[in-house]
């Protein structure tokens, strides 16, 4: 193994805290699968498990049309914290 | 009649007279289609991830109500019609797990605010403008 591994393989981490629905409303908890452009994690790299991931990508794809999460970031954008008030 | 959850932004270059009167108009569509409201949630005015028809900001409204499936379209039209609404989100809760997650929301959002609709609205946009 001379790669290193960038990211530890963990354990899902809804998993632990027994989630059985996920709030497109809540952007708190769906921050956790994000990266830092919006992009949504793999599976790989964030350790979800299937079932899991899949309540994440819906529930991610809803709260973008709802205007809480952006779709893409721009590079002047991302300068400054999109989550920031006003 | 099956549990939904609509979610409303309204136009944020509205007075708070306006967003009062278009909320109520919201409720209306949903009332005269023979729904019923169980709980309101005035997540108030927010900036808006990316911006719609050159709006930085919006003022976030979620309703939470029972009606029967087939009236979904009709309230969905008008919507479409209302020209203060930038964006409406409704979602479906059907099987059991989500009916229980339902029910969650619509309890906090009692714990929360037990006033009504209107007095929170007033509040909202007063922290807004200071």
């Amino acid at each position: 193994m001379s790669e290193k591994r960038k990211y530890k393989k963990r354990f899902c981490k809804y998993c632990e805290q027994k989630v059985d629905f996920i709030d497109y409303k809540d952007v708190s908890s769906l921050k956790y699968s994000l990266s830092e452009r919006f992009k949504i994690m793999p599976r790989r790299l964030t350790g979800n498990c299937k079932r899991h991931q899949d309540m994440v990508t819906i529930s991610i794809k809803q709260s973008r049309a709802a205007a809480l999460i952006p779709y893409t970031v721009s590079r002047k954008v991302i300068a400054g914290a999109p989550f920031d008030e006003r | 009649m099956r549990h939904y959850e609509n979610l409303v932004i309204v136009k944020p270059t509205l007075t708070e007279e306006e967003i009062k009167n278009t909320l109520a108009i919201v409720e209306e569509f949903i009332t005269s289609n023979g729904g019923e409201i169980i709980a309101r949630d005035p997540m108030g005015m927010k900036k808006l991830a990316y911006p719609i028809e050159k709006n930085a900001r919006g003022y976030f409204y979620v309703i939470y109500y029972k009606i029967a499936p087939s009236a979904i379209s009709e309230i969905e039209r008008r919507f479409r019609i209302n020209e203060e609404i930038l964006r409406f989100v409704t979602m479906k809760y059907d099987t059991k797990r989500e009916i229980k997650a339902w029910n969650d929301m619509v309890e906090k959002t009692k714990k929360v605010a037990p006033t009504a609709p209107a007095a929170v609205v007033a509040e909202k946009t007063e922290e807004v403008a200071s």
